[in-house]
């Protein structure tokens, strides 16, 4: 008897002739993720399983398999040879020592000598007769013992069926930048790209001296958490500290950020052309603060060609902490690290920027210039 | 690189350190052990204890604990004293005694803090009018560590006694211990000191109580420290404490009077119509906090420091905690908290660093300033 870990994947069975490209994917993605615990992935007929690993990481395994895009389920559970005695032995640490329970058979092998209700009686009744304390509920068990009999001699017993992640496999769907800053937005928009299977590498702007190394760390340890789903474990940080200056110094200080935006996009843009990305993500959510209206994405979108998806636009700020929570991010990202400075805050932001205006402002500045020394700062930052 | 963040914490004293290594390696044993071995490093934990207290109080009165540090020496005072009525206190403290002070609230205990004047010392006046016959302890930082005030502390405790006999007078001495000349009087029931402010390591402190004094342990367990504060001597730690405190109050009152003209050789290098100061001149010499209004202290420290700088700041670029609680107590306006930076020297510190560190300064300020 061994244990195992049960893997159901989610959407890959409706891709026709792409399904050997999605499983491939979505194998090596399991791989990734359990990179560093002794194991052996196996496929079987329509599921995968975790085998050959120390039983004591088994949660270790589940934990990390619960956040691969792709898996609709998973279970823990134990292998165990096909016969009556063996199915019993796995049946035996799974159940409930008390409370209402029904065992549930499925057969691959059809030819095994039991019929499907004939497996799961005989098991149920062996059990209720070694735990007293249990009693039998078929239509609203509180605990339910499932037997999957395989084709090669051998089955699966497993106690309940956790949520995966849904989603696609990483990397089925493109490549994406994410814009990151130190807040709660960005990493979840992130997720939810990769969860669609987008690889959705990271660019981080940062101003220092006006923001310290605190920002920074912050911000990979937010790229590390992401990193558990997107499987992506590098972040590029950009810096644009001059280019705030500049825009401080000679344009009107309501266009601060409108304007720091816009070269924030300029600047992943040419990012992302320069690595094959095609597409940029944002975290930001309509009408969240000054800068997010439809006149300031307007602005934004306008210098640059490549799509820009935002995943969040129609969230309010409740859901998207809720999400955040969910992904673990949420205590990360409201410790008190600030990405950028006050002395950069105008005292009222243009709320309804017109285009023609910020372009006269901008005109002040020696746009390609500062776009060129801004992306020769680029530093890789590999975790 | 200029260390000038010295009230942050100092270079460890190498030759402290290296007397105090055997005890890492020969003489490793446990001072509690009823062997030869054990005896022996208890012995020498003995020595450094009647060594430090020698150092500031009469060995008869009283008596030495040594702790993780000043935090710990503070949440010792604090909550040991504290146990009724209302507790008295300054609005310029270190968060050690700030923050249990807050907490007071949820045990019962009144907490009071008295306002500042503009330097960073306590306005005594306030201060004794917050006292009362309810009052069961006060505490009054001796060097206010975010602008070098002096607090006279003799002074005050003689006042305080005078009001209420019976209330416990405590004072964190961290920024003072071996910095100014001082000796506790009878009327300080307690005192709080670390050992990484002159030289010593992290991790090491101890609280100075008067003997008469009863404390309840905030540690329990093998009984070590008189069975106030449990748990297996920091021998190291605080055998190189003794060490680096036995050199420090050697040259003490040298080294402070040389320090207290680089001091203020190092203000007068800085720009006054950048620079404005917030440190009194009869402080610790020790300390200069100055302002660059309207700038950032934080970002200014960052800018410093790429130029091969350390200095401390009091504020930061978070709109959270944006501005030093204390500074804010000395009733500085905004613009000017914004653009506090401290600098801490050492004994260690030359003349000729402090005058590069202050032409660096001012350039990094002007800089900053034409930016804004």
């Amino acid at each position: 008897m061994e244990k195992v870990v049960i893997i159901r994947y989610a959407e890959i069975h409706l891709k026709g002739k792409n399904r050997g490209y999605f499983e491939r994917v979505f194998a090596v993605n399991l791989e990734k993720s359990l990179k560093g615990i002794r194991h052996e992935l196996h496929r079987t007929s329509g599921r995968w399983l975790v085998e050959k690993f120390e039983e004591t990481r088994a949660e270790e395994i589940a934990e990390r398999i619960s956040k691969v895009f792709g898996v609709h389920s998973y279970s823990v559970g134990y292998l165990v040879g096909s016969s009556l005695e063996e199915i019993y032995a796995g049946a035996a640490l799974i159940a409930p020592r008390e409370g209402t329970f029904k065992v549930e058979t499925h057969r691959a092998y059809k030819k095994y000598p039991l019929t499907s209700m004939e497996l799961s009686a005989q098991i149920g009744g062996r059990l209720l007769h070694e735990f007293p304390a249990l009693a039998v509920d078929v239509h609203r068990p509180q605990n339910t013992v499932y037997i999957d009999v395989r084709e090669n001699g051998t089955a699966l017993v497993f106690g309940s069926f956790e949520e995966g992640a849904g989603g696609m496999p990483v990397g089925t769907s493109g490549r994406g930048l994410l814009l990151i800053s130190g807040g709660i937005d960005s990493p979840v928009a992130g997720y939810m790209m990769a969860k669609r299977g987008m690889t959705v590498e990271l660019l981080h702007f940062h101003s220092y001296p006006y923001t310290n190394e605190g920002a920074k760390e912050k911000v990979v340890a937010l790229a590390k958490i992401l990193s558990q789903y997107s499987l992506v474990t590098e972040l590029c940080t950009i810096r644009v500290t001059k280019i705030q200056e500049e825009i401080h110094a000679k344009c009107a200080a309501e266009l601060n950020v409108t304007l720091l935006r816009r070269f924030m996009f300029r600047i992943a843009e040419r990012f992302a052309s320069e690595n094959g990305l095609q597409c940029l993500i944002t975290g930001e959510s309509l009408g969240q603060v000054a800068s997010q209206t439809i006149e300031g994405m307007t602005s934004s979108n306008a210098v640059v060609t490549l799509p820009v998806l935002r995943p969040l636009v129609g969230f309010d700020k409740d859901e998207i902490i809720l999400r955040s929570k969910k992904i673990g991010a949420y205590d990360t990202s409201i410790l008190p690290f600030e990405d950028c400075c006050t002395v950069f805050l105008p005292e009222h932001p243009a709320i309804k920027p017109k285009l023609a205006y910020i372009e006269e402002e901008e005109s002040k500045l020696d746009v390609d210039a500062l776009v060129e020394e801004a992306l020769g700062t680029a530093e890789r930052i590999t975790f | 690189m200029i260390y000038l963040d010295n009230a942050a914490t100092t270079r460890p004293d190498p030759e402290a350190f290296d007397r105090a290594q055997a005890y890492c390696s020969d003489h490793f044993y446990n001072p509690s052990a009823r062997y030869g071995g054990g005896f022996a490093v208890a012995s020498a934990v003995g020595e450094a204890r009647e060594n430090l207290l020698a150092k500031i109080a009469d060995p008869g009165k009283f008596e030495l604990i040594f702790t993780s540090g000043g935090t710990e020496s503070d949440n010792q005072a604090v909550f040991s004293c504290a146990r009724r009525g209302n507790a008295v206190t300054t609005a310029g403290e270190h968060a050690a005694v700030e923050r249990p002070f807050s907490a007071l609230k949820n045990r019962g205990v009144e907490p009071r803090f008295a306002p500042l004047n503009r330097d960073g010392s306590v306005n005594a006046e306030a201060l004794l009018s917050l006292v009362d016959e309810k009052t069961s302890l006060v505490s009054v930082i001796h060097v206010n560590n975010e602008t070098g005030a002096v607090n006279e502390i003799a002074d005050l405790a003689k006042r305080v006694k005078r009001k209420n006999p019976r209330c416990v007078f405590h004072s964190d001495g961290v920024q003072a211990f071996g910095k100014i000349p001082f000796r506790l009087t009878s009327e300080i029931d307690l005192y709080s000191v670390s050992a990484h402010k002159i030289g010593g390591l992290k991790g090491t402190g101890a609280l100075i109580k008067r003997k008469e004094l009863t404390l309840s342990p905030y540690l329990y367990g093998g009984g070590q420290e008189s069975g106030l504060r449990s748990g297996t001597e920091n021998v190291f730690g605080l055998l190189d404490f003794a060490y680096a405190a036995e050199k420090k109050f050697a040259a003490l009152e040298r080294d402070a009077a040389r320090i207290r003209l680089l001091r203020e050789a190092f203000w007068a290098s800085l720009d006054q119509k950048i620079f404005m100061r917030i440190s009194p001149e009869n402080g610790s010499p020790y300390i200069l906090t100055a302002s660059a209004s309207g700038t950032r202290g934080e970002v200014l420290s960052r800018m410093l420091w790429d130029r091969g700088v350390v200095v401390g700041t009091g504020s930061a670029c978070s709109s959270k905690h944006r501005f030093s609680r204390v500074i804010a107590a000395c009733g500085y306006p905004e613009n000017v908290l914004d653009g506090v930076l401290r600098i801490s020297f050492s004994p260690q510190t030359t003349e000729q660093e402090a005058e590069k560190a202050a032409a660096l300064m001012n350039e990094a300020a002007r800089e900053f300033k034409e930016k804004l």
